[in-house]
């Protein structure tokens, strides 16, 4: 997974505003922020940075394969 | 790839696929449909019509697309020279692009130099091998050290994080600000910009932004390649300006950023965690960072590639070098810059080459992004050199060749170092300093401009553009074809070690994205339209690379032809321009190093 988690949301938007790659959307009933779209994070971290209470786990694995230029 | 996620397809079925162009395409296809995400559906049953969406106007003297480094002095300048500015980003400001990730900054402080600004620029240019504009190489020396000044004012070196330092001097000028739009459109009236049109990410709204000049400063892009931060840029500022008819430049050149073949996916992890750190500021050491080097040996000797100190100890090779040595000949590098013959050898630690362009060393003496370990190739792909693609300027100002319309940063082809990284640093420094002068002149240019009129037919026309994705019932999805581009594009054969037979066949596939594919992207939420958008854009540029790689049939700096390996002093002397002729067809020139593009009358 890349982010992973988020686990202690305060539902202040941080995340969802910070995501470079628009992974992170405000659930419009609870009010807190949820993974929606995870094959588009590019795990640089940024959400987790500016989270203030530090509610969000990443994890360095892509959800989808990756296209390198050999291996 | 983690192997826990590649269910069902071993890493040896994987590499076999991926053997040939057609191969490799045909492996993104295969792979996807395994993988089972995103699910494309067959019906597009949207619940998002276009009709739910509110339409609003904003009128303003400069509209700043983009809200990086070059945006945030565009918008400052402008506004300090008197403009009623807007300022809309994709992102966040400060916290979107590829400046969140930018760590070191350069500064040239003609006091304390041991260069005269005339040497620095004759030394990039020598880096270079002249594909540099010599203007815009000394406006980076001239201007740095003031813009870096103003940065430490608002607080820029004191966090990790710039939202905050960018957030000050914008909100103590009241600069309104669109965070979170994605612009699609530039709208042309009368053979000259007067606004941009998008969308918002959070709810339906559509956005029309009027204005007397537009500053692009929206970065640049890749095919939201691994292990680079570049995935939330797809180009969008450079194939906007392209459609109303701007020439762009520079798109043979390539960024040739490894990954580590650990976790090739994490750009956090591919930097070493470099994004925690505070920035700082970097001197005017003068490099031949390639990068298309690492590609060279993967090509010639095959994987594993290593990267560790590019010298080895006193009397013996690094492995780098050991590579370099098995591999043969490959790209050229001017000989004042080979760093096997140049004495004495860098202490280990101490700069990166290609892999520390954004920073210096890591603070307590860790490896610089990149460093250490296995490597793979293609980790910034579809990225050019920074400040080498984009807008082709007419002026010094960054003025495109579209009157009003200018650009600043990595949208702008300014060639500030040509095709190759001459200075670590200069990256982040170009777009301040470009970002300014580009910002005072669009103020001064909406002086001299009555007001500016949108035609209103126009508008629903842009409209009806923006939301087809999501009025199509069927159609293919974003991600889906997104992966058939990197599967086309990222093999090292295609990009990076060129030959005419393996570009056209990669162009083969690259056209009937363009003109069977993007026709039918469809969308069924807001993320999806954006991801449809951004897929268009990434088409275009990819077809741009390839038709500009087979025009330049020579090498030089960061461009590799394998069939054409040496440089051609005869022939190209010269950049090459990108426009749509009178037909719409993509259209490509020739101009000479030294000299400017002329607007389009």
């Amino acid at each position: 997974m890349p982010i992973h988690q988020i686990s202690g949301c305060i539902g202040c938007n941080a995340c969802i505003e910070s995501c470079p790659t628009d992974v992170i959307k405000l659930d419009e009933a609870t009010q807190k922020a949820v993974i929606k779209y995870p094959e588009d994070c590019q795990i640089c971290h940024l959400c987790r940075l500016y989270c203030p209470v530090g509610a969000i786990t990443i994890t360095p694995e892509k959800s989808i394969p990756v296209m390198v230029s050999w291996r | 790839m983690s192997d826990s996620d590649n269910k069902g397809l071993s890493r040896r079925q994987f590499i076999g696929t991926a053997g040939g162009v057609l191969g490799a395409a045909a492996a993104g296809a295969y792979v996807f449909n395994q993988m089972d995400f995103n699910k494309p559906p067959i019906s597009n049953d949207t619940p998002l019509p276009p009709s739910t969406f509110s339409v609003k106007h904003i009128e303003s003297d400069v509209l700043v697309i983009g809200s990086g480094m070059a945006g945030l002095f565009a918008a400052v300048k402008a506004h300090d020279a008197g403009a009623k500015v807007t300022m809309v980003s994709k992102g966040r400001l400060g916290s979107s692009g590829l400046t969140p990730f930018a760590k070191g900054i350069f500064s040239y402080d003609k006091n304390t130099s041991n260069m005269s600004i005339d040497q620095f620029v004759a030394k990039v240019s020598e880096s270079a091998i002249q594909s540099n504009n010599p203007v815009f190489t000394r406006q980076l020396a001239e201007h740095s050290k003031a813009r870096v000044e103003e940065l430490k004012e608002w607080g820029f070196f004191d966090s990790p994080l710039y939202n905050e330092s960018f957030s000050r001097p914008i909100n103590e000028r009241a600069i309104p600000l669109h965070q979170r739009v994605m612009i699609t459109h530039l709208i042309k009236e009368n053979g000259r910009v007067v606004g941009a049109s998008g969308f918002s990410l959070d709810k339906p709204n559509l956005i029309h932004f009027k204005a007397k000049t537009v500053v692009l400063c929206s970065g640049s892009g890749g095919f939201k390649p691994s292990g680079f931060p570049v995935c939330d840029l797809t180009h969008d500022g450079t194939i906007m300006a392209y459609k109303i008819g701007a020439k762009v430049t520079g798109k043979e050149w390539n960024d040739g950023h490894p990954g580590s073949a650990k976790n090739s996916g994490s750009s956090y992890d591919n930097w070493h965690g470099q994004v925690e750190e505070k920035p700082s500021i970097t001197g005017a050491d003068i490099h031949h960072d390639l990068g298309v080097d690492i590609n060279y040996q993967a090509y010639k000797i095959g994987p594993p590639i290593t990267m560790g100190p590019p010298m080895g100890p006193p009397g013996k090779n690094s492995q780098q070098q050991a590579q370099m040595a098995q591999a043969k000949g490959g790209p050229f590098v001017p000989a004042a810059f080979r760093q096997r013959s140049a004495p004495p050898p860098p202490p280990p630690q101490k700069e990166g080459g290609i892999l520390a362009l954004f920073s210096g060393k890591k603070p307590g003496g860790g490896p610089p992004p990149g460093m250490g370990g296995e490597q793979v190739g293609g980790s910034s792909a579809g990225m050019a050199i920074h400040k080498s693609e984009g807008l082709t300027p007419i002026n010094e100002t960054g003025l495109s060749t579209i009157p009003g319309l200018y650009a600043a940063g990595d949208a702008l082809g300014s060639h500030m170092s040509g095709g190759i990284y001459a200075q670590i640093g200069s990256s982040l420094a170009g777009s301040a300093v470009q970002g300014a002068i580009a910002g005072e002149a669009a103020a001064q240019a909406s002086q001299n401009t009555p007001s500016v009129s949108v035609n209103a037919d126009r508008l629903r026309e842009i409209e009806q553009e923006i939301f087809a994705p999501l009025k199509r019932k069927r159609g293919y999805s974003p991600a889906w074809v997104t992966q058939v581009l990197q599967g086309i594009m990222i093999p090292n054969f295609v990009l990076y070690i060129k030959k005419e037979r393996l570009l056209q066949a990669a162009l083969a596939y690259v056209e009937e994205l363009k003109e069977h594919h993007v026709p039918m992207l469809i969308a069924n939420d807001l993320h999806k339209l954006r991801l449809a958008h951004e897929t268009e854009n990434m088409i275009i540029t990819a077809e741009m690379k390839l038709k500009a790689s087979i025009m330049r049939k020579e090498s030089r700096c960061s461009h590799y032809r394998l069939d054409y390996p040496e440089i051609d002093h005869k022939n190209w002397q010269a950049w090459i321009n990108i426009y749509q002729d009178e037909n719409g067809n993509m259209a490509f020139e020739k101009q000479p190093f030294g000299s400017w593009a002329k607007a389009i009358s």
